[in-house]
């Protein structure tokens, strides 16, 4: 099970917003290759349903994979769309997780996003390293999950359950 | 497999609606999405083709917080029942949390139903994930039509591993609640068996 401590979550958060900036971006996600977000950028002005674009994302990444390998090629390595305004690069990282770049093209390009995500590409596959490594050894997992009292009924609309 | 935030308390979990073409797991999840208070949901998301049937997934993602302050969300995904889209059904199940199988009752379909559980343990194994070790319900849809099969027999067949299972009549929403609870209920225990 994947999970990030507070101070993890700052220092992934903070990366990526560094990134943002140095690259021009809209914003940045992280999202695992099973379509989570783990992590973004602090993009205030940015404003879109992340949850949906993370899956989104990861199905567009997982199709792309799947071409690839029919076209006898083992992995992809990055992807880019490209929209009237907007330029979305997706790079894979260690064959888990998924770094998004968002940018408008009138501020940035493709050729700065993939110079900047280049060099911040070891710090971020660091962090997750560590967080790995870190999970690997905990016997003792955090109790602080509390899911106990989570009730379904109050999800719906009174009437339907 | 689950993500964790402990800064944000935020806990992600994968359900799919796994099952054979026009079984109705587009209708469960949609029945879901129409009936959850607008402030638990996010965007419904349909990848379909000009003839609504399911092209790649679809996609309704759901909030919910307990006193503790600690938030679930739940992404539930269907997969394409078609069988000439194994290569994408296969990869909505990467790293699932918890399935639905949604089997159509009518005699007729009873080989794509028993063709399409074969085909999700196949690709189950492929991701190193044991059938009997997953949470499972299953769901029997489809029983207001005619020349249905008892449910002994589907659950004979399909069930082989005594989950909990259901009877539905998705277009209705007769049965769809009870298998989002199960499902959802033992993804919660899983969850916490693995803290």
């Amino acid at each position: 099970m994947l999970s990030l401590k507070p101070e993890e979550d700052r220092e992934l958060r903070e990366l990526l917003t560094k990134l943002a900036k140095d690259s021009k971006a809209k914003i940045i996600f992280f999202v695992d290759k099973a379509g989570q977000l783990i992590s973004r950028s602090e993009s205030p002005a940015f404003s879109s349903d992340d949850v949906t674009f993370a899956s989104l994302t990861a199905g567009n990444v997982a199709a792309s994979e799947a071409l690839s390998k029919l076209l006898g090629e083992s992995n992809l390595s990055h992807m880019f769309t490209e929209t009237e305004n907007e330029g979305i690069y997706m790079i894979v990282i260690n064959g888990k997780y998924i770094l998004v770049v968002i940018f408008d093209k009138r501020v940035s390009n493709l050729g700065i996003v993939r110079l900047k995500v280049k060099k911040y590409y070891a710090k971020i596959l660091g962090i997750m390293e560590r967080v790995e490594r870190r999970i690997k050894e905990e016997t003792m997992v955090s109790e602080a999950i509390d899911v106990d009292d989570i009730d379904l009924d109050s999800l719906f609309e009174s009437g339907d359950s | 497999m689950p993500f964790v935030n402990f800064a944000t308390k935020e806990i992600n979990c994968k359900i799919v609606y796994y099952g054979p073409g026009l079984s109705g797991k587009t209708t469960n999840i949609k029945w879901i999405y129409d009936h959850i208070k607008p402030e638990n949901k996010g965007e419904m998301i349909t990848l379909a083709t000009e003839t609504e049937r399911t092209l790649f997934f679809d996609f309704v993602p759901i909030e919910v917080s307990n006193v503790k302050g600690f938030k679930v969300r739940f992404h539930l995904y269907t997969t394409p029942g078609q069988i000439i889209y194994q290569a994408s059904r296969k990869l909505i199940l990467k790293g699932v949390d918890g399935i639905v199988f949604v089997a159509d009752s009518q005699e007729e379909r009873h080989d794509a139903n028993l063709d399409t559980l074969d085909d999700m343990i196949e690709n189950l194994r492929d991701y190193d994930i044991d059938v009997s070790n997953i949470p499972l319900v299953f769901q029997y849809n489809k029983r207001d039509l005619p020349n249905v099969l008892s449910v002994d027999v589907l659950r004979r067949d399909l069930n082989r591993w005594s989950r909990p299972d259901f009877e539905a009549i998705a277009t209705k929403g007769i049965g769809v609640l009870e298998t989002f609870k199960e499902i959802t209920r033992q993804v919660l225990k899983t969850l916490k068996r693995n803290t």
